[in-house]
Parts: C-alpha cells; structure tokens; sequence
C-alpha cells in the first residue's frame, strides 16, 4: 500500500512537472515536441521526416516583424551552411493571421518565394505549437539536437548580437551552439535574449 | 561632503527641468544603456512608468493611447512621471519616431535606446524574466523596481498598478 502511495505521489509529481513545463515553454534539456505543420507547398512536414538530421535550428519568424524581417537573410544563410552538416532550419510562423493579417499563410507563400527560402516556412495554424516551445516573439530561435531518438533542446534564444547591422555581429549565438553539438563540445551560451515582435494572438 | 550632495541635487534638478523642456517639442533623445539606468534610478520619490515600444510594434501603438489618457490625469503629480523607450532604429528617430509623436500628440519624454549588440545584457538588466518581447512596462521607485509586465496593458490595468504605488 505504502508503494501504492509513493506511484501516485510520484506521478502526481511528473503531472506537476510537465504542466508548468506547458505553461512556461522548454528549458535547455527538455524534450521537443514534434508536429505536424502545414508547409508553403501545402504538404505537411514533421521533425520525424528528418530521418538523417543531427538535429534542427527550429526559428519562428513571420513576415510582418522588421526584426524578423532584418534576419531573413542570415536565417537563409544558416540553412545553407547546416542543413548538410545535419541541422536543417524549419522556419514556423507563430503568428494569428486574424490579429496580423499580413502574416497569413499565403502571405508566406509570397514571401518565402520573394526570399528564395530553401527551408520549410510552416504555419502554425491554430497556435498549438509555439506555447509548447515557450517562444514569445519572432524570431526567437530554438535549437534541437537529437540524442536517443528525442529532440533535445540545446540552445534557446537570438541568432546572433546585432539585428541592425550584420557586419557589426560580434558574438553569432545560433552558430556557435550548432558548432558546439557538432564538436561534442558544451555550448558556451545556451540562452540568450533580445527584442522582438511579441506573438500576435487573440488573447493578448 | 554637504556641499558635494547639494551641488549633486543642483545638478539632478537641473537635469530635470532640462528634460521637462525637452519633451515639449517632441525630442527623441538617442541613448545608451548606461544612461537610460541613470534616468530610471533616480531617487526622487517619483513613481516612473515606462514603457518600452517601437513604432514597428502594433501592439504598443495600440496601448499608447490608453498611455497617454493616464498620462493626463497624472502628469500633474509631481509624484508621477511616464517614459517612452524607444527601440526604433538610431537612424529612424527623426524620420519614423518624431513624427508618429507629434501626429499622436506623444508628449512624455522619448528616448530611443541604441544599444543592439548588447541586448543580451540590458534586457536582463530591466528584468530577469523579460524574453525580449515588446510591449513591455516597468514600473520604478526610488529606483527600485516595483513591477514588470511582459504584454500589452489596458488603460484599467495600467490606473490599477499605478494606484497602488501613487
């Protein structure tokens, strides 16, 4: 019976645990989620399809946010340089078109093709997954690295220092963490933060 | 020493008055980090609110006037003085910030925070729990921090924390 008690304690505990998890968003360590979100090209794209991936430089950005948009090019060049190291970047707009009409699916279609995105740029309709995650603004930037078949969650925050001026970059954060996992060394800055686009939702 | 302080308070009340003629031509005043903590850690048994946003932001440009209808009521105690911190672009202050205060008839001090690169650090200087997002409002005494909220306010919610420490 005292066994019995201790179970349930322990898992009234974990329930504990994974509700404050849901409410603040991951913290280094944590398991990802995976999902399934629609594509610009309309298929559906999920981590899991990645079978070959290391791991992922997940960004949720939009199309209305200038700090978004000053980081389109450096989020262009990530992929180019890690998606065949093995961490691919999935772009993912947080963003409710109803409170920020320019961020509507097609309005992403039309942008990505403008930029000549070469990674997913996927939608999260119904504003399901980015609470999951904890980000708060665009871009905010989470970076992934499989470890036993789970996404583990290795760096959190900015892509680099200085969003205005990309030849002023002093520390580029988003490269440095994925250079790490690559080298099996510890990341040096796990978490960093800077200004962005709040989330557009109906709540708030 | 005496003569040291009285001379320090000439000179912070002077400031004062400086600033106070500034924002009535709508003046962006483009600042470091290091001088902004100056201006919020004034011990001036002043309630300072402020509020951090950009002309980018739609969710600020929406509380701002719920901001300056509170602003009104309060502006004559001398115990409350509200703040804008912009984080335009340094090299947008004339061309996009001064004209959105004049056309909103924004007649608080502005100051526009040109420190990009170091936004890991400031950010975590106004609050440990701030992700970066904007609108965000702090709310300062004797530069000590009273609150900090981390989304858009309404003009109730922002009457509310203010009548608790007016």
């Amino acid at each position: 019976m005292k066994k019995i008690g201790l179970i349930i304690f322990s898992l009234l505990l974990l329930a504990g645990q994974t509700k404050v998890a849901a409410e603040k968003g991951y913290k280094i360590g944590d398991s990802a989620t995976d999902f399934k979100l629609k594509n610009i090209d309309n298929k559906t794209v999920s981590l899991a399809n990645y079978t070959s991936a290391k791991g992922f430089i997940v960004v949720f950005t939009c199309n209305h946010c200038p700090y978004a948009k000053a980081y389109e090019d450096r989020v262009i060049a990530l992929n180019k340089k890690y998606s065949r190291l093995g961490y691919p970047v999935i772009a993912i707009n947080p963003n409710d078109p109803k409170e920020e009409p320019s961020d509507s699916f097609e309005a992403m279609k039309i942008r990505a093709k403008e930029k000549g995105f070469t990674f997913p740029y996927l939608f999260d309709d119904g504003q399901k997954i980015y609470p999951l995650f904890g980000a708060t603004k665009t871009p905010h930037v989470f970076v992934l690295n499989k470890e036993n078949g789970k996404n583990i969650v290795r760096y959190i925050g900015a892509i680099d220092n200085n969003y205005s001026n990309p030849a002023d970059v002093s520390q580029k954060y988003v490269e440095a963490a994925v250079d790490a996992l690559l080298t099996n060394k510890p990341i040096a800055q796990s978490t960093t933060v800077a200004i962005g686009c709040s989330i557009k939702s109906k709540k708030k | 020493m005496k003569y040291f302080i009285i001379v320090l308070l000439a000179i912070i009340t002077l400031n004062g008055f400086a600033q106070q003629k500034a924002n009535n031509g709508y003046q962006v005043k483009i600042v470091r980090f290091e001088e902004l903590e100056k201006v919020l850690n004034k011990n001036d048994d002043k309630l300072y609110v402020v509020n951090f946003w950009a002309t980018w932001c739609r969710p600020c440009v929406l509380e701002l006037p719920e901001f300056m209808e509170v602003n009104k009521e309060h502006r004559s105690n001398q115990h409350f003085k509200m703040i804008l911190i912009s984080l335009d672009m340094a090299k947008d202050a004339k061309t996009l910030v001064r004209p959105f205060l004049i056309k909103n008839k924004i007649d608080v001090d502005v100051y526009l925070l040109d420190d990009n690169k170091r936004m890991n650090e400031w950010i975590p200087a106004i609050d440990k729990s701030w992700s970066g997002a904007i609108p965000a409002t702090v709310f300062y005494k004797n530069g000590k921090k009273l609150e900090f909220i981390e989304s858009k306010l309404n003009k109730n919610e922002l009457e509310q924390i203010i009548n608790k420490y007016l």
